[in-house]
């Protein structure tokens, strides 16, 4: 069944909602471009690794594994996989919605996933978005700040602010509270906010920043479907 | 032993595109009741209270001041994005004063 909608309307809604991630996406870019020239990494190579992987943390650990000079490609693989195992959280929570638009723009849609326009789009589908190109549309200027970003700090890297005294770096945390905020309708909504940033800090001490990010969606998950009363 | 960049490179990719498929693809085993339902739509505030946390958690406060901000603005003027932006100009002034 591929009746949803996917309509060029929802891909610019979404592009439209994308520039302001965009941008702090580029100041990112910039930074891992950055890390990645003096890592002796040309722009070519920084770009390809760039679209390649399409994922910032996991960028810098691969960059930091190959600079030791003993990273296999196993080594690579179990690294990558360990850190972005959020996008199974990520793609699990879109599959009802986006399943119905066909599986060549569902596929295809999921290469542009990232972190933050997973929360952009959730957000979309929460107010009753029903376009599934909208995740694409907020894909494609990310994808564009993503690539330009790295290419120009792989480039230029003397030239260049550190990207922290922009402020860049607390962009996707001032969005996350942004967003939490405005999506929180009543005091049900309350009890996954307050259980996600607990079980964030306690796993966090334990398993690190990954696992921190996956156990606040599971938590938060797990107590909404033990909250749900049986109606509708 | 290490292997050619492109190699690397394709291996990474592979990792990468395995993730954004997997959940997805494995989702469409499980039926949506209305309370996995409640789940689904429950986890995006679960993750984004944890990336919050922990940004309050591992910055000083400045970044505490600049992310209650962002709630209270969100609140005042409505609209998440437009705070978030200005979060990000509260935190790069409070460290450039010194904070």
């Amino acid at each position: 069944m591929s009746g949803a909608l996917f309509s060029l309307d929802g891909f610019r809604r979404g592009a439209r909602d994308g520039v302001p991630l965009a941008v702090s996406i580029f100041a990112y870019g910039l930074g891992f471009g950055l890390v990645a020239a003096q890592a002796g990494f040309g722009v070519g190579k920084a770009v390809a690794t760039s679209a390649a992987i399409y994922s910032g943390s996991a960028q810098l650990a691969a960059v930091n594994l190959l600079q030791t000079g003993e990273a296999t490609a196993w080594a690579l693989f179990a690294a990558i996989l360990v850190i972005n195992a959020r996008y199974l959280l990520f793609g699990a929570t879109l599959q009802p919605w986006l399943w119905s638009a066909g599986p060549v723009k569902a596929y295809g849609s999921l290469l542009l996933l990232g972190d933050a326009n997973w929360l952009m789009t959730m957000r979309a589908i929460r107010a009753g978005e029903a376009d599934r190109a909208y995740l694409a549309g907020t894909g494609a200027p990310i994808a564009v700040g993503w690539l330009s970003g790295t290419a120009l700090g792989a480039a230029a890297v003397s030239v260049l602010p550190r990207p922290e005294a922009l402020g860049f770096d607390l962009m996707l945390p001032c969005f996350a509270a942004g967003m939490v905020t405005a999506m929180v309708h009543s005091r049900v909504d309350l009890l996954p906010v307050a259980v996600g940033a607990g079980a964030a800090l306690g796993i966090f001490h334990l398993a690190g920043p990954a696992a921190a990010i996956i156990g606040a969606g599971l938590a938060a998950a797990a107590v909404a479907a033990l909250m749900h009363r049986g109606e509708a | 032993m290490t292997q050619s960049f492109p190699v690397l490179l394709a291996v990474m990719a592979s990792a990468a595109f395995l993730c954004r498929i997997a959940g997805f693809t494995l989702m469409r085993l499980v039926p949506v009741s209305p309370r996995v339902e409640a789940a689904l739509r429950a986890t995006p505030l679960g993750v984004m209270a944890g990336i919050t946390a922990l940004a309050v958690q591992q910055g000083g406060l400045a970044e505490g001041l600049a992310l209650a901000a962002v709630v209270g603005l969100t609140l005042v003027l409505r609209s998440d994005v437009a705070a978030a932006l200005l979060g990000v100009v509260v935190v790069a002034v409070l460290r450039w004063a010194g904070l």
